[in-house]
């Protein structure tokens, strides 16, 4: 095996967080505040350093101060997608580090995500699933920790999402129902179980959900996409006027664009400088 | 002997004047002789002029004769050399000289009748410039040449009947036409906006487009209905305007695309040409002088490039000139020649390769690298050309019946002509043509858009043609508003259109 960066990592629990590359805006701010709240718990959060839920999942982990560990299907020194270098910079400087099987230099292949997906199952203690549809590297990553008796997890998502069959099918199978940070350390044996009401979750976890100021913002939902001429003819107003206020409502961040529509954003975006 | 007459070659839009002189010798032997730099067409006149002139019972000169076509550094093609040469011949045989002020045009048939010749009212247009009174052109293209206004035009039928007239034998009637026999055609648009169910959005993006002139990108599946949108267009725009009218009129007849006896059109043209176009076939071009290209046929029209990915780089790439300014300029070995190319331009693009990415009942199968590509080969310089940008969904079959219909092209038709018309009176020319300078006088934007705007600006960092832009098309949504001011929802309508502004 190579690494790059801090190995092996401090001790602690390590969870790997998986799931699609190219989650719903939803799928994204869940795996960021898992990463998140679970690194200042002290847990180690591993992921594939790939796009969309792995990236936010490394990311959320970085925020609260925790090592990260990348597990590459590539050499440690070829980094894929070549756009998170800063990334795997950030990775490294926070402690954490690159792992491979692979021999320094070796390009990206489709075969060897899978061997990756199984590594990653290996080093975890629990493997949780966010966002993953049929098929998806993601369930591969799953079937492994089941193999290697490992926990495996996973995030409801909405019942209209492909992006969805995937997760609701681990569920179904008997994996965890993960609705926040706290039902992963539970099955760490790290706290009690939660039995409050999931619809409080958001709001103890640290959700900012806009203020409903905007009667827009109660017709949209946080996964499934709806454009300005849909929104429009709910409200009965013309089109340009929504799409205008649609407009405004994502200056602020509250609203974003998904696949041709809009959906709400569950954390505010930075404003760039 | 001599005898001599005027005539002219095209070069593009412009004809450059050509002397035809006849000489016949006293050899006793018979030779056709052909200088001034012919091209092959122009050399195979002789075969048909002689052909002509014996069937159509004229004398032919016995002895050996030259023709000279001056200037003689010109190079010189096209058929419609024909007549000019005949005439001149028949000139010199008859010791007759041509009527003061007259050029001819035409190619021959072997029995004497005077085909059509393309580009017949650019030469007219030219001609006249260059101080003619009079020209005689094919019967056919004589209400094409009529369109023309301050001189006189003799249509040929035959050889013969040209002559007659020049030896006063039998005089033909001048036709008479102008442009105001031609009256507008009927009204009817091929596509009407209530035939396209639901796509609200994409329609207004349409609304937009024609109000003020702005190019439109519709992004969406295989199936939204992105090819039905694009052809409603030309139902939106007001019909051509006279002068407007006039320069397609002259681009079709140089490519001989011209209707007969029906010269001038008032629809907007709409050209779709397929994504395997090629860089001649789009932007113009050819050996000799450059032919012009579908930009320059959809000039005050729409060019529609469906599966805007499917084209190939270079050939994208060269649409930028013209979608700046209105006209390409394209050398060749013959010389450089302008066309007109002042279209709107509608892109249509699937999301993705397989094309169902972010619909709501197919899965896409495409890898996140293959997308980004995909998106790559679109960004850019000429996505930054394209003002309006929308997505286009795709309405399921089954609800297909219960989304509206909405309004139909003439209601909104009205809305945008009387946009237009505006902007017209307030600045002269449409918001997509606004220079900079001419923007920041005539479209002000209040303390609350303007602070919008720059916010935008530097939350997705916008380049400064960006920023203009976005505000161009909000300049166009006041228009439709009847508004003179652009307030701030103007700006938000028109940042709503801007989907290539990826939040950061």
């Amino acid at each position: 095996m190579r690494t790059r960066g801090r190995w092996p990592p401090p001790e602690g629990p390590r969870v790997a967080i998986v799931g699609s590359r190219r989650p719903s805006p939803y799928g994204e701010a869940v795996a960021e505040q898992l990463g998140l709240e679970l690194a200042r718990a002290g847990v180690v959060v591993i992921s594939g350093l790939a796009l969309g839920i792995d990236a936010a999942a490394h990311r959320g982990a970085l925020d609260g101060g925790g090592p990260t560990v990348a597990v590459m299907g590539t050499g440690v020194d070829v980094i894929y997608p070549a756009a998170h270098g800063v990334l795997a910079e950030a990775i490294l400087a926070g402690g954490g580090a690159l792992v491979s099987q692979f021999p320094d230099g070796t390009a990206p292949r489709r075969h060897n995500f899978p061997a990756r997906n199984y590594t990653m199952a290996a080093l975890s203690d629990v493997v949780v699933v966010v966002e993953a549809a049929e098929g998806s590297g993601a369930l591969i990553t799953a079937e492994a920790a089941l193999d290697l008796h490992k926990e495996v997890m996973a995030v409801p998502g909405s019942v209209f999402s492909p992006l969805s069959v995937g997760t609701h099918g681990l569920l179904r199978d008997g994996a965890g129902l993960v609705q926040n940070a706290r039902d992963v350390l539970a099955a760490l044996s790290l706290g009690g179980e939660v039995l409050d009401d999931p619809l409080a979750t958001p709001h103890e976890l640290g959700f900012r959900l806009p203020a409903p100021r905007d009667g827009i913002l109660s017709h949209l939902s946080d996964v499934l996409a709806l454009n300005a001429a849909e929104i429009a003819r709910k409200l009965q107003l013309p089109v340009a006027e929504v799409l205008g206020r649609l407009t405004a409502l994502e200056l602020e961040g509250a609203v974003k664009r998904h696949q041709g529509g809009y959906v709400r954003a569950l954390r505010r975006g930075k404003e760039r400088a | 002997m001599l005898g001599s007459v005027d005539s002219c070659v095209l070069a593009g839009l412009e004809a450059r004047r050509v002397h035809v002189e006849c000489d016949i010798g006293r050899g006793s032997e018979p030779a056709f002789h052909l200088v001034g730099l012919a091209a092959t067409t122009v050399k195979e006149a002789r075969e048909r002029v002689r052909s002509a002139i014996k069937n159509s019972g004229l004398e032919y000169p016995r002895t050996r004769f030259t023709v000279n076509l001056a200037p003689a550094e010109m190079r010189k093609e096209g058929a419609a050399l024909d007549l000019p040469i005949a005439i001149a011949i028949v000139l010199a045989l008859t010791r007759r000289s041509a009527p003061p002020n007259s050029a001819f045009l035409g190619e021959l048939a072997l029995d004497g009748t005077v085909r059509h010749a393309d580009g017949v009212i650019v030469a007219a247009r030219c001609l006249r410039a260059l101080g003619y009174e009079r020209i005689f052109v094919p019967a056919e293209d004589a209400a094409e040449a009529a369109l023309v206004e301050g001189v006189e035009v003799i249509p040929c039928a035959t050889l013969a009947a040209a002559v007659n007239h020049l030896l006063e034998v039998e005089t033909i009637a001048p036709a008479h036409g102008g442009v105001a026999q031609i009256g507008s055609g009927p009204d009817t648009t091929e596509h009407d906006l209530a035939e396209v169910h639901g796509q609200d959005e994409a329609k207004r993006a349409l609304e937009v487009a024609a109000a003020g002139g702005h190019h439109l990108l519709l992004s969406g599946p295989p199936g939204a209905g992105k090819t039905m949108l694009a052809r409603c267009l030309p139902g939106i725009l007001p019909p051509l305007e006279l002068a407007e009218a006039l320069e397609v009129t002259q681009v079709r007849s140089l490519l001989g695309e011209l209707p007969r006896g029906r010269p001038l059109d008032w629809t907007r043209p709409f050209r779709s040409p397929h994504h395997g176009v090629s860089m001649a076939g789009l932007i113009g071009g050819g050996s000799g002088l450059a032919a012009p290209g579908e930009i320059s046929r959809a000039h005050h029209g729409v060019l529609f490039l469906d599966e805007l990915a499917e084209f190939q780089t270079p050939v994208l790439q060269a649409l930028r000139q013209p979608l700046e300014t209105g006209r390409v300029s394209i050398t060749r070995a013959g010389g450089s020649v302008v066309y007109p190319a002042r279209f709107t331009l509608i892109a249509a693009t699937n999301p993705c390769p397989c094309g169902w990415s972010g619909d709501s009942v197919r899965a896409c199968r495409c890898t996140p690298a293959a997308i980004d590509m995909y998106q790559r080969r679109l960004s850019g310089p000429l996505l930054d050309r394209i003002d309006l940008q929308v997505a286009v969904r795709r309405v399921p079959v089954e609800h297909l019946a219960s989304e509206p219909r909405g309004e139909g092209s003439a209601m909104v038709r009205e809305r945008v002509v009387a946009a237009r018309a505006r902007q017209l009176d307030r600045q002269g020319c449409l918001n997509a043509q606004l220079k900079v300078a001419r923007l920041r006088q005539v479209a002000g934007l209040g303390p609350e858009a303007r602070r919008t705007l720059e916010r935008w600006a530097a939350q997705r960092g916008l380049t400064a043609r960006g920023f203009h832009r976005a505000w161009r098309v909000a300049r166009t949504a006041a228009d439709l508003d009847a508004s003179d001011d652009i307030q701030e929802h103007h700006v938000l309508e028109a940042l709503g259109f801007r989907l290539q502004d990826v939040a950061a």
